[in-house]
């Protein structure tokens, strides 16, 4: 019952690429904007709100993202919600993902000298304009990196949708491995792909980091 | 992928976890009887894919095998459109009482652990587990396991018997599913494996029929369709298609197709 790794099953490999992209760009939409919703919260001079954001952070850190996908998916239907697995792997993916970046991204704003906040409070500036003009546009060079970073580790979690019922990228690979008992071929294409949808975002990272630091060169 | 198995691992205890969470917590499950099916007009059932010749997916890439011609007998049977929902070993259970699946033909072996969250029909096939192992391991009888490592798919049935019997200084090592662990027992980094015999004769036609040989059973199960509990109904219908397919051969055809052996007596202890 076992077959040949042929031409077939690289190509169900590959297919199986688009899950994984999809689910990685709703992550990293849903990441970023709870992301800097979470850093805004985490850095405000409202002390529930902080509270609120640590204790947030606190949960979605220090659980496995396996876990929240799992509770979110299987949960949800006790509380009386059917959810479909795309609504629920995005659930999970952006409640995770913006816990990281919201404690990254605070790490950054709080890295801005204190004279930038007095200089944009001495000028009148609100809170709005102050964060949108002075304070977040410093703040994204030195965030660059460390997002990239979680980002393209993002790509590579979202391998763990397959708790419930995603055959993306890894699950193909299981798959196919299962059906043709061939683990280098198999896991080694898998391990390509990855690379080729990480890749570039690292290139594209440090294109811009590049462009960035000439900008803000004297 | 070392990152990885440590997270997976996490997935058997979840899996557990979200049962005896499923169990304890006030369910809104939907008990079905065979006229709700009837009228939704369509069986929606989860099995695996990974696991030949029960369950795989065929060069279109559609859930087929022995479990998934079952399904689609019963879903002739019953006068409705079948829908093949591919689940996993950790999340099979969660499936079905969360209701995302009308019943499972996903070679779930019958435990009495499994029979405490799950009910189920008459057995539709059977496995034998046994031990496997490279023919110049001295390896007899349980007792010669200690200090011998031995490779199983996690949170499987295999698991479950080498876990029962294995002494003091038995090293189990638990795997994603039965492919990975072959490749350990191929590589040799573990001295022995649990698994059927299924899978038993796909590593002798890879590793040599002459290395390895089969040390003793562990297990003799048997497969059964799973279904949410309390469904009296559903139950009996499932039972008598069982039944009458067993007595008018046609499950023994379909046995034969993917097994290439007739349906082995199914009649439990």
């Amino acid at each position: 019952m076992i077959r040949e790794f042929g031409i077939n099953e690289v190509w169900f490999i590959v297919a199986a690429v688009r899950w994984t992209l999809l689910l990685s760009i709703i992550a990293f939409i849903g990441g970023i904007a709870g992301g800097l919703v979470i850093a805004l919260a985490r850095t405000s001079e409202i002390k529930s709100l902080r509270v609120a954001a640590m204790a947030f952070i606190q949960v979605f850190q220090g659980t496995p993202l396996l876990m929240q996908l799992f509770l979110v998916f299987f949960g949800a239907p006790l509380l009386g919600w059917d959810l479909n697995p795309w609504v629920a792997a995005a659930i999970a993916l952006m409640l995770n993902a913006s816990a990281f970046l919201g404690e990254i991204w605070r790490g950054c704003i709080q890295a801005i000298p204190r004279g930038q906040w007095e200089a944009a409070e001495a000028l009148g500036l609100h809170y709005k304009s102050r964060m949108r003009f002075v304070v977040l546009p410093q703040a994204f060079k030195i965030a660059l990196p460390p997002t990239v970073g979680f980002l393209v580790q993002l790509i590579k979690g979202t391998s763990l949708a397959a708790i419930i019922g995603f055959v993306e990228l890894t699950r193909a690979g299981q798959i196919i491995n299962n059906a043709t008992f061939e683990p280098f071929m198999v896991f080694g294409l898998v391990a390509a792909i990855y690379f080729v949808l990480c890749w570039p975002l690292s290139l594209l990272a440090a294109r811009m980091e590049r462009r960035y630091a000439a900008a803000l060169a004297r | 992928m070392a990152i990885s198995f440590s997270r997976r691992s996490f997935a058997r205890m979840i899996a557990a976890a979200g049962v005896a969470a499923a169990v304890t917590l006030p369910l809104s499950v939907s008990a079905q009887s065979v006229a709700d099916i009837t009228k939704k007009g369509e069986l929606v059932v989860g099995m695996l894919v990974d696991f030949p010749p029960y369950g795989i997916l065929n060069t279109s890439n559609e859930p087929d095998g022995y479990d998934a011609d079952v399904a689609r007998l019963l879903a002739k049977d019953l006068g409705v459109k079948l829908k093949l929902v591919p689940v996993a070993g950790p999340n099979r259970i969660p499936f079905l009482l969360t209701n995302k699946v009308d019943m499972l033909i996903a070679s779930l072996a019958t435990t009495p652990e499994r029979a405490k969250q799950v009910d189920f029909s008459e057995a539709y096939a059977g496995a034998s587990i046994v031990l496997y192992a490279p023919k110049d391991k001295a390896i007899k009888a349980p007792a010669d396991l200690k200090g011998v490592s031995v490779a199983v798919t996690r949170a499987s049935t295999q698991d479950l018997a080498v876990t029962a019997i294995a002494p003091e200084g038995t090293q189990i090592r638990r795997f994603d599913d039965d492919a990975t662990a072959t490749q350990a027992l191929l590589s040799g980094q573990v001295d022995a494996i649990g698994a059927s015999t299924l899978v038993v004769a796909q590593i002798a036609k890879i590793g040599g029929k002459d290395k390895y040989e089969t040390k003793f059973l562990l297990r003799q199960q048997y497969h059964g369709i799973a279904l949410r509990p309390g469904q009296t109904e559903l139950l009996a219908r499932v039972n008598k298609f069982v039944a009458d397919n067993k007595a008018n051969g046609e499950l023994n055809k379909l046995h034969q197709k993917w097994l290439g052996v007739d349906l082995p007596n199914l009649k439990q202890p």
